[in-house]
């Protein structure tokens, strides 16, 4: 009797399983597992063919030393990749890719990527800033600037990646960050056919080396380059008209009181924006982003202070809440009202819109009419 | 030296009080900004004395401005009311004078603004949410008899939390009360959950097994936590900071949190108190409270309610801070003993001590990077909650 | 005194109790034998309320079920077979909780019979026979009055609650109140239960260091000072050896030698049925076999069939063995 109930019991936990398996969430496809597995392998099998008659090209390439030789090398290349030769026309270049990750691994592409997949914000905002937005066939789903990025299809990132999600949207390319992805969610995705690309900016430089890379990988890198010009001239700017000399001190809050302190150290974009501007991070002692001391705050007393807190159109808004603060009122920027809110991120991203957050920040402490 | 009534005696209560007012002292003294301990005291006299003398000057003005109303009522004669106006004025000014002469000015500058604004208010709210929880879970380990019982370890916390993570997210707010939403919904969660918990319980295991319990709790709070990661996932731009519910944090606490804090103390705090003996029965066996008279269903009901209360208020000030509950009262039963009429109000002040002490850690070790109060009290009580086990396993 | 009619108890589908009735008179000791599954644990349940039934369960014509718990706690004490104990309360800690639902009502305190017979002496190193004596019994009518009186405002203290003899003692007991936060009553009756079951010298102790028959000791001590009328009693022996079980029944004779007092039982002994009970009921499956004089009820026309098996003749074959 008991035996009989327990195995109804497994019974019934097996077929909740698989009932599981299957309505998983590829979607609309309504494949099984099984068949999504045999999918992904058939895919794998063909691009290791597919990279190994690329690299056997490019040996006989370079020992044949022909011109000739080059052009059919690159259409067994192209015809290799199918359906992609049509998809040339999107990009600027044509032709296999070649580039280093910021992990290091080589990585080589045999057309440009038509079919792109990225997880991190930054990197959504990097392939619109290059003008290759409508590559982008899946996004994560905190990706929301430009707003155009919010009408692709978002799968979720981070720990809960789910890849079955992704492989249904049929990318070449997946673009991930190595900060908030696993090695494990690459493996997975590269067994499955997808080229997997980390962009890891940690700094401005960063930055810089991640958007002539993702120019690259598309197939532009001259939209890339001028993205990157573009940056410079304006950090450039910005640091030249800047006057100060390290005398003003300034307090980026990340998280507001209610929930703890929150700011953002030394090495972080915000304090390498502010170094450039000529003014002091207060809390550059601290290393990355860090739950910090209230009265650390007042004890510093900093000149300028910048919330990237959201406002919901109920009770203060972040300045004002901020302008409240009981113990505050001797803080110099509260004092001077001189409280900057940042709500879209543009000053924590490694993206193109780093420049703008610059300009912004370059506004509010050496007010706008110094432009 | 359990005396016969089990009730404390007047040096036992005179210890407790100045241990925990030493505590205290000590957590308002000692913070991430050094403040030599003279500037502290004599900030802390100045703000008293600033504050007695507003009070002062407030009730003079009530008093002669209530006077000047009932003659200017009575009065028929213009010339007479305007008399006893001046006459008023006169007197309160003169008061104010006297007032103004002895009371300090209001004390300004960084150290007033770190000890009055922010570390008193602080210290205040850390030592009552101690005192707060310290109770519940005492008043919890008797009344289900099980000593691993407490509002982190059934899950009562994350029930609180859950609710006021519902309350922000939907937004539910009382209008003119900008925090009792969340206060509110946290209060009904953490009844919600320890009521659902316990019918499952006793759905299971009537004699509420040490085990079925916490088993039921755990597998509730996880529950609890993916309910909140999914509101989380809906409302993302609302809730950047869950981890300010599973954590905790008394930063920016405020005096006004310590005036909610104290009320629902004197009120939850104080039913908790007056059940004291019916706790001592049920810590003894449920049935056994019910043989010798006692209204087990009433009882329960009113604890359980109070326990919710006393959470849920913790929860919407601080976040769900874990095993403050569950250690406080078994280091306490060491020192005096399992009869709740000692018990529970030397828990009360046991767990401000605990809480206050945590707090001074997660403030000062890496300073200035604060840590949450929570992964103090976690490490802390990981550790208490493993040997306590042990020991009770290792018993039966 | 207990009148218990129609009770039928369910748990879903099942039927535990299925209409019984009978009744307890002053002074008797109501033995309730039976198979395992009869239904006489869930009957003792039903009595105090433990359980939802339907049926009626009426003490001295009141109906228990509209009675306050401390009133029934007055009328009808319990005494577990088991008991876990998980805090070290101490041993007079628990006792004194007998005395909770006597709050507020002194004028019934009642003297131990058993102090006068000086049961002591059975226990090795308990406080001497005499310091359990603390004055002659009353007279049963005042005691009933002033019983009722208070039973129906329990927490009124006034003159009237209290029995003229009792009065100076009453008022030292107020004054003693205010230090130890218990009357001078509560503490004698405490006292009295203690040296009764001879847990006077271990009253310090923590009862998760007693043995299984001190901790039942312990217990019935705590019933005993809690002073019901009615003494409902789960297997109290169950888990004692030969030794406690005989104190312990013996104790409960001599409690109930004090009129107006009875004894409900649940026990598996047959031989102890009948050797104390003044009474029996028989279960079998939720109803009532037999009720009666124990020479009625525990003959083999009413076992056998229930015990399927013949059960005198095993008992004569048990007791054999012993030469009698």
């Amino acid at each position: 009797m008991k035996n009989r109930k327990f195995l109804t019991a497994v019974i019934a936990v097996m077929l909740s399983c698989a009932l599981a398996a299957c309505g998983g969430q590829t979607g609309t496809q309504q494949t099984t597992i099984a068949a999504a597995a045999e999918a992904a392998a058939e895919t794998a099998a063909s691009a290791q063919i597919t990279a190994e008659e690329v690299t056997k090209a490019a040996a006989e390439e370079t020992v044949a030393e022909n011109a000739e030789a080059k052009t059919e090398a690159s259409e067994e290349a192209s015809e290799a990749g199918g359906a992609s030769a049509e998809s040339s026309a999107a990009g600027e270049v044509s032709g296999p890719v070649t580039i280093t990750d910021m992990l290091g691994r080589e990585i080589t592409l045999e057309q440009p990527a038509t079919r792109v997949v990225a997880l991190t914000p930054s990197d959504c905002e990097i392939l619109f800033a290059i003008g290759a937005g409508d590559t982008l066939v899946g996004r994560g789903e905190y990706c929301d600037y430009p707003a155009a990025v919010l009408d692709i299809p978002a799968v979720q990132s981070g720990a809960e990646t789910n890849i079955e999600e992704i492989l249904a949207l049929e990318p070449q390319l997946l673009i991930m960050s190595a900060m908030s992805q696993t090695e494990e969610q690459a493996a997975q995705l590269e067994a499955a056919g997808v080229q997997v690309v980390i962009s890891d900016a940690q700094d401005i430089a960063g930055v810089y080396t991640a958007i002539e890379m993702i120019g690259k990988l598309m197939g532009r890198d001259e939209s890339a380059a001028e993205v990157i010009d573009n940056m410079k001239a304006i950090f450039a700017e910005i640091e030249e008209k800047s006057t100060g000399d390290g005398s003003k001190t300034i307090y980026f809050e990340v998280s507001p009181l209610e929930y703890g302190l929150y700011t953002a150290g030394a090495h972080t974009f915000m304090d390498e924006v502010a170094n450039m501007l000529g003014v002091k991070n207060c809390f550059a002692d601290v290393e990355g982003w860090g739950a910090i001391s209230e009265e650390q705050v007042l004890k510093r007393n900093p000149d300028y202070i910048m919330t990237i807190t959201m406002y919901y159109g109920e009770g203060p808004t972040p300045e004002e809440e901020i302008l409240g603060r009981a113990g505050w009122e001797n803080v110099t920027a509260v004092k001077n009202k001189a409280i900057l809110n940042l709500v879209d991120n543009e000053l924590s991203r490694p993206a193109p819109r780093l420049a703008d957050g610059a300009r912004k920040l370059y506004d509010f402490v050496y007010g706008e009419d110094a432009e | 030296m359990r005396s016969r009534s089990g009730r404390f005696s007047f040096i036992e209560f005179v210890i407790f009080v100045a241990v925990t007012f030493a505590v205290f002292c000590l957590c308002v003294c000692i913070g991430s900004v050094s403040i030599p301990l003279t500037d502290t005291l004599s900030v802390i006299w100045d703000g008293v004395r600033y504050h007695l003398g507003r009070l002062g000057m407030a009730v003079i003005q009530v008093v002669s401005g209530s006077g000047a109303e009932a003659v200017g009522g009575a009065g028929t004669v213009p010339g007479g009311v305007s008399a006893t106006v001046e006459s008023t004025g006169a007197v309160i000014s003169g008061g104010n004078g006297v007032l103004a002469s002895w009371l300090a000015a209001k004390p300004e500058g960084l150290q007033a603004s770190i000890i009055l604004s922010v570390r008193l208010p602080r210290v205040l709210c850390v030592a009552m949410t101690g005192a707060a929880l310290a109770l519940a879970g005492g008043a919890m380990q008797g009344l289900l008899k099980n000593p691993l019982a407490d509002g982190s370890t059934l899950g009562v916390s994350s029930g609180a939390a859950l609710g006021a993570v519902i309350a922000i997210a939907f937004g539910v707010r009382f209008p003119g009360l900008p925090f009792a939403g969340t206060m509110v919904m946290a209060i009904l969660f953490a009844f919600l959950s320890l009521v659902l918990i316990l019918t499952l319980a006793y759905r299971l295991d009537y004699s509420l097994a040490t085990n079925t319990i916490i088993l039921i709790g755990v597998i509730f709070s996880m529950f609890v936590s993916s309910l909140m990661n999914i509101i989380v996932t809906f409302a993302a731009d609302r809730i950047q900071h869950i981890t300010f519910w599973t954590m905790g944090s008394l930063q920016g606490a405020s005096y006004q949190n310590a005036l909610v804090l104290l009320g629902v103390l004197m009120l939850c705090g104080g039913m908790i108190l007056r059940r004291a003996q019916e706790l001592n029965a049920f810590a003894i066996g449920e049935d056994n409270a019910r043989h010798i008279g006692v209204d087990v269903r009433r009882v329960k009901l009113v604890i359980l309610i109070m326990v919710s209360g006393l959470i849920g208020v913790c929860v919407s000030i601080g976040g769900s801070i874990g095993f403050v509950g569950l250690v406080t009262p078994h280091i306490v039963r060491m020192l005096v003993g399992p009869n709740h009429r000692r018990l529970l109000p030397a828990s009360l002040f046991g767990g401000a001590v605990f809480l206050m002490l945590a707090d001074l850690a997660a403030r000062t070790l890496l300073n200035p990077i604060e840590l949450p109060i929570g992964v103090v009290t976690s490490l802390v009580g990981a550790v208490v909650f493993v040997v306590i086990f042990y020991r009770s396993r290792r018993r039966s | 005194m207990l009148q218990v009619n129609d009770l039928t108890v369910r748990y879903g589908d099942l039927t535990i109790v299925d209409h019984l009735s009978f009744t307890v008179e002053e002074g008797q000791w109501l033995m309730i034998v039976g198979p395992n599954g009869a239904g006489k644990s869930t009957t003792l349940d039903a009595i105090t309320q433990g359980t939802a039934y339907a049926g009626q369960v009426l003490f001295e014509g009141e109906d228990m079920k509209k009675k306050k718990a401390a009133e029934r706690a007055r009328c009808v004490g319990v005494l577990m077979q088991n008991h876990f104990a998980e805090y070290a309360f101490s041993v007079e800690e628990v006792v004194a909780l007998g005395r909770y639902s006597c709050a507020g009502v002194r004028s019934r305190a009642r003297w131990y019979a058993g102090s006068e017979i000086g049961f002591e002496g059975e226990f090795a190193g308990t406080a001497g026979g005499t310091d359990v004596r603390i004055g002659k019994k009353p007279d049963i009518g005042t005691k009933k009055k002033f019983g009722a009186f208070t039973e129906k405002r329990p927490g009124v203290r006034t003159k009237e609650n209290v029995g003229l003899a009792q009065k100076s003692r009453r008022e030292s007991g107020l004054h003693a109140e205010k230090h130890t936060g218990r009357s001078n009553e509560d503490e004698q009756a405490v006292e009295n239960a203690l040296a009764l079951t001879g847990m006077s010298s271990q009253r310090k102790q923590s009862i998760l260091t007693l043995s299984g028959g001190e901790l039942q000791r312990t217990f019935l001590a705590q019933v005993f000072a809690q002073d019901p009328k009615l003494l409902l009693l789960d297997e109290p022996t169950n888990h004692l050896d030969l030794v406690y079980q005989k104190q312990v029944f013996e104790l409960i004779e001599k409690w109930l030698q004090t009129p107006g007092r009875a004894v409900i039982s649940v026990v598996h002994d047959l031989s102890l049925a009948k050797a104390y009970g003044t009474k029996v009921l028989l279960m079998n499956r939720g109803r009532k076999v037999a009720c009666g004089p124990a020479v009625e009820v525990l003959v083999p026309e009413h076992l056998d069939p229930v015990y399927q098996m013949n059960v005198s003749g095993w008992m004569r074959q048990m007791l054999g063995q012993w030469g009698g």
